[in-house]
């Protein structure tokens, strides 16, 4: 034993949850309303969990599960306007960057555009040179009007350099301090829902420094000025907030990524369909070698089609039981049936009206189990290539990918010495000679000590 | 003669997406091209086959590759262009006309953004009624029109005629430059006079995209069943509805193949793919293969499901329809039968 102890917080719509463990195991759990702004509502859930466990030494790191990103983006609220950059000039222009937002967020975000010669390709050998001039331009028109840049290279997840490129001359032109996005760690291949992620990610990028400044000032005032603050990310791990600065969109989809790691640990499953109970709605989602089943491809967000690694999930109202049922069924990724585990605040009403047949699990602490996920979730990476069987760098790109992938979770506050790589997942894409495949592999390891 | 403005490509998107039998490429990104195309030049004009002039020129457009490419490297227009600039200069000629080549997929709406760059009509129909993989695999070969010359053009504005020896050469030669293009090109090819039409085209299959589109949008809307509306259109004959229990995917010979198991009402239904639908079996006997149409739909939305999306536990219902009848001739089905796809089999006509 040696006393670590962590704490967990889920800020949710009506309640925020507390969880504070000792190496692992709840010593106090809160429930506390949540507050107009989420920093207030972290501040009372961990200044209530400190005062239910006042003699206890140092709390190494506090993870929280937000909801205030995506909160953003719908209500068009705190959003910074971006300056949007793509290359790739003479084959991309013929749908312009933004052109089928909704308006209003549109008018929230957009503060000019260019598309510049440039891009990669499949090969080497079908990239097109960068115009530097071109984007210095670009970003010199838009210097002092704003202060976050996305920029989007045709083939970027294959080749990022001409998007390092870019950055380096927006940088030059308006200044080191400013924002600036790039799509290549934003999704695989597909142009325009890589754009959208990267503008909206450089969309959040105020919004996640003040609150990422805020937090730091809260939790300092209750003493906690040398513990690690982590965030929830979508896919189900945590990144420190200095990482969440540089990369706003991941805590997209923190809190429902939180909640179903919860049902994870609190179950010691790794694989199950998780419901998560609401006064209103039921969230039914999947845990899949114990982390959040991703959406598939198609996902929108604030009407905007995105290519974040945020949960599955099926929303169903939480007095239609036949929808329910089929959702859970739904979820099912397989012929074997797996457990059902019934978390948040109606879990126990709604486990009570299950046929006794069924593996239901209710675990003790499900009604805060956003917070105990938050606690014990690691930190992670990710790293997305194509791949060409038959091409002899194809040997290599497996390799490459999990080293890509342990990279990041370093990045992301990972302890370099602790990181495992996960199995690499291995999509066919069609009609691509080869034949070809999308490689991803995700890296996790526990934070990094201060 | 009508016009195709904004509001209708997402309904032909849709029906086109039913039409490309789990391939041909997702229409969507193909649909924001055509919309920014009408956007900046104004609707298309749609003409039926009979009201195309006799000495027409009617060129097929089409993007060749892989749709994974296309949505990366969105092209701009000016491909489709190069390529029927390309092919006129050859032919001595100005095109009159623009055709989808296949109806199935994004390749319908590749067609219906070059007609709004090129300020040239569209005539209302394709030459395949479906999505197939192969250039060669279209109508008119069966009337002896050759793919040939066809012209390609790549993103950097190089353009090559390719004059081959038959069909299936051409379409090699294509494939080869394709490949070596970054796998995109845009294609105009297989020209037809306007007396061919009637011969050479699956006739009024935009309309029928369009049709099936909104049929699928309006029962959604007024809580019918979108897939009723969808099968009352296509004349299909319906296979199974049940949910997919499981997904098996493999390489084979440089192929991506696979077969998904449906479990519904008491029968299991195995889907063959490769790019495409190819083959169903209902309890272990053949109930439908290519060249007829097997269309994927989502049981509660009507909307298409692709091979790439097919996944355990989506609940789906398997259609099929019958292809064009020129495809069930012997010679139709040497070019796109179960045995051109490696199936010791023959076509297994359509019954209910």
């Amino acid at each position: 034993m040696t006393g670590a102890r962590t704490i967990g917080v889920d800020v949710g719509p009506t309640n925020t949850d507390g969880a504070l463990l000792v190496d692992d195991a709840p010593a106090a759990t809160v429930k506390v309303p949540s507050a107009a702004d989420p920093v207030d509502s972290v501040r009372f859930a961990v200044a209530a969990l400190l005062r239910e466990a006042p003699r206890a030494p140092r709390v190494t790191h506090v993870a929280i599960g937000l909801r205030s990103a995506a909160h953003a983006v719908t209500r068009r609220e705190g959003l910074t306007r971006v300056g949007v950059l793509r290359i790739g000039g003479p084959v991309s222009d013929a749908v312009p960057p933004l052109a089928h937002w909704p308006a209003d967020l549109r008018t929230a975000v957009h503060a000019g555009s260019a598309m510049v010669e440039g891009g990669a390709g499949l090969t080497p050998a079908d990239a097109t040179a960068l115009d530097g001039d071109a984007v210095a331009r670009f970003a010199a028109g838009l210097a002092g009007r704003c202060d976050a840049f996305a920029v989007t290279g045709v083939f970027s997840p294959i080749d990022d350099t001409q998007e390092q490129q870019a950055a380096e001359i927006i940088r030059r032109e308006v200044g080191a301090d400013a924002f600036v996005g790039l799509s290549a760690g934003s999704g695989g291949l597909g142009l325009i829902e890589r754009e959208n992620s990267i503008v909206l990610d450089a969309a959040l990028s105020r919004h996640t420094r003040v609150l990422a400044d805020a937090l730091t000032a809260a939790l300092g005032a209750l003493g906690l000025s040398s513990t690690t603050v982590l965030v929830a990310r979508g896919d189900g791990t945590l990144t420190s907030l200095e990482y969440l600065r540089l990369h706003p969109s991941l805590a997209l989809g923190s809190g429902p990524a939180g909640t179903l790691r919860g049902a994870g640990v609190l179950t010691g499953l790794t694989d199950a369909v998780v419901a998560d109970v609401g006064a209103r709605r039921i969230r039914v989602g999947l845990l899949a070698g114990g982390f959040p089943q991703e959406s598939r491809p198609g996902l929108v967000i604030g009407g905007v089609p995105v290519s974040f690694p945020m949960p599955d999930l099926i929303r169903v109202p939480a007095d239609d039981a036949d929808a329910f049922e089929e959702a859970v069924d739904r979820m099912q990724p397989g012929a074997a049936r797996l457990p059902l585990v019934v978390v948040g605040g109606g879990s126990a009403a709604l486990a009570a009206t299950r046929a006794p047949a069924a593996h239901v699990l209710l675990p003790e602490h499900g009604l805060v189990a956003g917070a105990f996920g938050a606690a014990l979730s690691p930190v992670g990476g990710a790293h997305e290539r194509l791949m060409r069987a038959g091409d002899a760098a194809g040997t290599h790109a497996v390799d490459e990918v999990r080293e890509g992938a342990r990279r990041s979770a370093v990045r992301a506050g990972a302890d370099p010495r602790r990181i495992v790589v996960l199995p690499v997942e291995r999509v066919p894409v069609p009609y691509l000679p080869g034949p070809a495949f999308s490689l991803r592999a995700r890296a996790v390891g526990p934070p990094s000590p201060l | 003669m009508r016009e195709i403005g904004i509001e209708q490509l997402a309904d032909i998107a849709r029906g086109a997406g039913i039409l490309g039998t789990g391939g041909g490429g997702d229409p969507y990104v193909g649909m924001l091209l055509a919309r920014e195309a009408v956007r900046r030049h104004g609707p298309v004009t749609v003409v039926d086959i009979d009201e195309v002039p006799a000495d027409a020129t009617v060129v097929p457009i089409s993007s060749m590759g892989a749709p994974t490419v296309l949505l990366e490297k969105l092209p701009s227009g000016r491909e489709e262009i190069n390529a029927l600039r390309a092919l006129e200069a050859v032919l001595g000629r100005r095109a009159t006309h623009l055709v989808p080549i296949e109806i199935g997929g994004v390749n319908s709406m590749i067609p219906l953004a070059a007609a709004a760059h090129a300020g040239l009509p569209i005539v209302d129909g394709d030459a395949m009624g479906r999505a197939f993989p192969e250039a060669q695999m279209v109508l008119p070969g069966l009337i002896g029109v050759a793919n040939s010359p066809m012209a390609l053009a790549d993103d950097k504005g190089n353009t090559i005629v390719v004059q081959a020896v038959d069909n299936t050469e051409a379409e090699r030669i294509a494939r080869a430059v394709c490949v070596e293009r970054g796998c995109q090109i845009s294609c105009a090819d297989t020209v037809l006079r306007g007396d061919q039409l009637r011969d050479g085209l699956v006739p009024a299959t935009l309309t029928l995209a369009e049709n099936l589109g909104r049929a699928v949008r309006e029962a959604r809307a007024e809580h019918r069943d979108p897939v009723a509306a969808a099968r009352e259109l296509l004349g299909g004959v319906h296979l199974s509805v049940g949910k997919v229990v499981d997904v098996e995917r493999r390489t084979e010979g440089g192929f991506a193949r696979g077969r998904a198991r449906l479990e519904g009402a008491g029968t299991v239904l195995e889907l063959d793919f490769q790019n495409e639908h190819l083959l169903a079996r209902r309890d272990g006997r053949v109930v439908a293969t290519t060249p007829d149409l097997i269309c994927v739909l989502d049981t509660e939305t009507g909307e298409p499901v692709t091979t790439e999306s097919l996944r355990y536990g989506l609940r789906v219902t398997v259609l099929a329809a019958p292809c064009d009848p020129r495809w069930s001739t012997p010679a139709g089905l040497a070019l796109t039968g179960p045995r051109y796809f490696g199936y010791d089999l023959d076509h297994h006509p359509l019954t209910d």
